[in-house]
């Protein structure tokens, strides 16, 4: 289980999980926008 | 009373026992590290912050019928987006100088820590160079009150990364850290870390979403 707040690599990683998320979540909402 | 009884006992040859001076010693966690457990309830402490701000700015968005942004304002999507790349670059470079002070890699070290602070005075430079172009003010409305509240709470807790940047380059500089002893390079990283990740949540919602 990745914990943020145990390591800096895991904290690094989880920055990256976020990151990647939140721009999938970003493109498909905004796609969607475009689209309707 | 305890004095005078302490100078019979020496009087008497007997060994005096010292007095405890001071507080009594703090009480530790047997699993995790006091200056690991510091910045870990520190930084639960500001996501809840961070949570109550974006709480305000979601009812705005939600109940306000008013548009985001608010009519007659646009917000600067672009040179948002650069200040991004930026902080996003200073986390590579923070985690490039703590795999560094790992390996015993003080070149890498120097130069990670010295970059991210430049990185992170950047970002806080950009948005303020933002705030001051960008032709609207708190009072105007509440998108307005919120926009600088969220991105102002953000450049704080920015402010506070890079005091913390600028004692970790001033002890790399002079020889501090090891691959052994490292935590004060390891703390602020996750820190650093957990401000990037707000500012990632705050430009998708506030500025792109």
């Amino acid at each position: 289980m990745l914990n943020p707040l145990r390591s800096e690599q895991e904290a690094f990683r989880f920055l990256l999980y976020v990151a990647t998320i939140v721009i999938a979540i970003t493109v498909v909402v905004l796609v969607v926008r475009a689209l309707t | 009373m305890e004095a005078s009884a302490a100078s019979l006992h020496a009087g008497a040859g007997a060994h005096v026992e010292h007095e405890h001076h001071g507080p009594p010693e703090a009480h530790r966690s047997s699993r995790v590290e006091p200056q690991l457990l510091g910045m870990l309830l520190f930084i639960i402490s500001e996501v809840m912050v961070f949570g109550a701000f974006f709480t305000a700015y979601f009812f705005i968005r939600v109940v306000d019928p008013s548009p985001w942004p608010a009519h007659g304002t646009d917000l600067p999507k672009i040179i948002a987006g650069f200040n991004t790349a930026v902080l996003l670059s200073s986390s590579v470079t923070v985690h490039w100088a703590l795999e560094g002070v790992k390996r015993g890699n003080r070149f890498a070290l120097k130069a990670g820590m010295l970059t991210t602070f430049f990185l992170g005075a950047t970002f806080l430079f950009v948005q303020i160079n933002e705030y001051v172009h960008i032709g609207f003010a708190p009072s105007n409305s509440a998108q307005a009150s919120i926009f600088f509240g969220l991105t102002g709470l953000h450049g704080a807790h920015v402010f506070i990364g890079l005091c913390l940047l600028a004692f970790v380059n001033i002890r790399a500089f002079r020889g501090h850290f090891s691959p052994e002893q490292h935590r004060g390079v390891e703390v602020p990283g996750i820190y650093w870390h957990f401000v990037d990740v707000m500012w990632v949540i705050v430009y998708t919602t506030v500025y792109l979403l």
